[in-house]
């Protein structure tokens, strides 16, 4: 009998996994400034796994969140109290910090068991709004607006001190989580939450159980989110409520959205594009358009990224992920026009 | 004991302008959720457009001579809302047309894209700098038995209320209003008994580019003009869903009782209890979610009740 997992290939996870090792010392053998780079692959590799969260649960199961900073700054903040000021060790808040931030996500989802499409957005949405406001509030711990300073991941005794350090821990969890992810979603799980999504009433049908699925989907994507804040609370090393706020959210979902909803592939590739084209390419940018017009950085960047998610909404709802799919396909069936199949 | 009640009659009628204007930003989405089923997200931005648009006319015309004030307003005021209709036909190109028949989730972040994108655009045209627009009122102000209102904040009130009887009258009483109320309930159908769909479509984005337009006009002179006037079409989205979404009388009850919350909140309630100032600018939306647990569809909104 063949093996669930029979049909995936999967000779190219070394090769990657190679690659991803790889690619800091390619980085240093070419350039001096190899550590801003670094730094950026960082923020990337955290915003990746958020993605893959995020995608988990508006790509798969169809449920709309503008509320995923919120996560994210819940996971940042309770790591940074727990380890600074509780005395939790790193390695203890990996894992106590997710699940802490799933439970959040359990609240926020029951909601979504009586609403949907925008009136999920909106909930959601308030949601990050709440998040940020309550985390001001306890100002005792979070020192409110000011920023709160946090201390390097210390795991099994050793620190980690920098960029180039932190990448390994990071991208650890990267891989991990998208192997996991991938076998989940291709689970009797995954296959729950894209039935949820096509249709309720057919999933329902079908016996799937809502309730549990719509909090488990909830559940997971907190989880992600809230490791996701645990790294970046410990390798950005300054948090502060201003991060966290509806644009971060937004963000989020453009990432998914331009990598393909709907597939783990699609959010990674996704969230690389975003942060790299924010990073990267919008500073080297921004100085040729300052020639023309008087403009702001925010600006140019918030222009570029609206402009990205309407054009890929409108004319490649698939996303990047999609695009590699029809070229895959066009490849495999090369001496016929695959034009006929897409439609 | 006066002297409290004296300050919540005003908290109140300060909250009543507020959530006029909460009910221009809320009609405005509501007409293109009435006819298209499309969620505008951008409402905020289209308002804050108007209401540059505006500006601009109302500085170069103040530069005139021979044009007294009441006239270089007036003026400003049609040609703001030329510009509307052109601009919301030109949205119903580019937004309406691409997206129909798409998932709600694209919808909704296309428009979202369109806030952020028009919010850029404005920025980089108008500049940083906040910008202080004449108001036509003046700074004057009527007072009512200790109550005190700006006569700018009266014409917010009358604009809505007259928007919204005109809005309800002409969806409910006019050949155009069912016909768009038609489209949205079953586009094809429509199309096949002979209403012109797509001039539906065209006209419901100009109404809702118009009533944004007013809306940032009457808006600007209270508030500061600058590029994040649109945040303020977020807090409006609560109020319609208070309201019931896609209800026109919801809108206005919606858009007050959120505006009282907010102010009597922010006032009696934080002097009263220091805990509450913590969630100021958060109630609304907590209040959204209670409403929405308690009964998704608003105060007057009605069940939608969808066949397999």
């Amino acid at each position: 009998m063949k093996s669930r997992y029979a049909d995936e290939n999967l000779s190219w996870i070394a090769p990657l996994v190679l690659l991803v090792i790889a690619i800091p010392f390619l980085i240093r053998g070419v350039t001096f400034s190899y550590k801003y780079y670094l730094y950026v692959l960082n923020i990337a590799g955290i915003y990746t796994i958020l993605a893959v969260g995020l995608d988990i649960l508006s790509g798969y199961t169809g449920l709309i969140s503008l509320g995923h900073a919120g996560f994210l700054a819940i996971g940042a903040y309770t790591s940074a109290v727990l380890v600074d000021q509780a005395g939790v060790p790193f390695g203890l808040s990996l894992i106590i910090t997710p699940i802490i931030t799933g439970l959040f996500g359990l609240v926020v989802g029951f909601p979504a068991l009586r609403i949907s499409g925008m009136y999920l957005g909106l909930t959601t949405m308030g949601f990050g709004f709440i998040a940020r406001r309550l985390i001001i509030a306890l100002r005792a711990w979070t020192e409110g607006s000011a920023g709160l300073e946090v201390s390097n991941p210390v795991l099994f005794g050793f620190e980690f001190a920098n960029d180039w350090t932190n990448y390994f821990l990071i991208f650890t969890f990267v891989v991990a989580v998208i192997v996991v992810a991938r076998r989940v979603m291709n689970s009797k799980i995954g296959r729950a939450f894209m039935a949820i999504r096509d249709s309720e009433r057919a999933a329902e049908a079908a016996g799937v159980n809502l309730t549990r699925y719509k909090l488990l989907a909830f559940f997971m994507s907190a989880v992600l989110a809230g490791l996701a804040g645990v790294l970046f609370a410990h390798t950005m090393r300054f948090i502060s409520t201003d991060h966290f706020d509806i644009l971060l959210s937004i963000y989020f979902i453009i990432m998914i959205l331009v990598g393909g909803a709907g597939s783990i592939y699609g959010a990674v590739l996704g969230s690389v594009f975003i942060v790299l084209l924010d990073f990267l390419l919008i500073p080297a940018f921004k100085d040729w358009m300052a020639l023309f017009v008087a403009i702001e950085v925010a600006d140019i960047q918030s222009l570029i990224f609206g402009l990205i998610m309407f054009l890929f909404i409108i004319f490649q709802p698939m996303g990047l992920y999609g695009v590699w799919l029809k070229i895959r396909i066009y490849w495999k069936l090369f001496p016929f026009n695959p034009r006929k199949r897409f439609t | 004991m006066t002297e409290t009640f004296g300050g919540l009659t005003q908290e109140v009628v300060s909250g009543i302008a507020l959530g006029c204007i909460y009910a221009l930003i809320a009609l405005g989405f509501t007409l293109i959720y009435k006819a298209t089923e499309v969620v505008n997200f951008a409402q905020g931005e289209l308002m804050m457009v108007g209401a540059y648009v505006n500006f601009f006319f109302v500085s170069a015309l103040l530069e005139v001579p021979l044009l007294n004030g009441a006239w270089a307003f007036i003026i400003a005021l049609v040609g703001a809302v030329a510009f509307a209709v052109l601009f919301g036909a030109f949205l119903d190109l580019i937004i309406n047309r691409p997206l129909k028949d798409e998932p709600v989730f694209s919808v909704i972040m296309a428009t979202i894209s369109l806030a952020i994108i028009l919010r850029a655009v404005m920025a980089v045209i108008a500049g940083p700098m906040t910008r202080i627009p004449p108001s036509p009122f003046g700074s004057s102000v009527i007072t009512f038995g200790g109550v005190a209102v700006s006569t700018l904040d009266m014409f917010i009130i009358l604009s809505a209320v007259v928007l919204v009887v005109v809005f309800y009258l002409f969806f409910n009483r006019t050949k155009w209003g069912i016909a768009m109320k038609a489209t949205a309930e079953d586009p094809m159908a429509a199309h096949l008994v002979g209403i012109p769909v797509k001039k539906v479509y065209r006209n419901v984005w100009i109404f809702s580019m118009v009533v944004a337009t007013i809306g940032g006009v009457l808006l600007a002179p209270r508030t500061l003009l600058d590029t994040h006037m649109g945040f303020l079409g977020l807090k409006a989205f609560p109020a319609a869903v208070l309201g019931g979404f896609g209800s026109i009388p919801g809108a206005i009850v919606g858009g007050v009782i959120m505006g009282v919350i907010e102010t009597v909140s922010m006032g009696t309630l934080s002097f009263h209890f220091p805990w509450v100032k913590e969630i100021n600018d958060v109630i609304v939306w907590i209040v959204l979610i209670a409403v929405l647990m308690i009964r998704p569809t608003g105060i007057l909104g009605q069940e939608e009740v969808d066949r397999v």
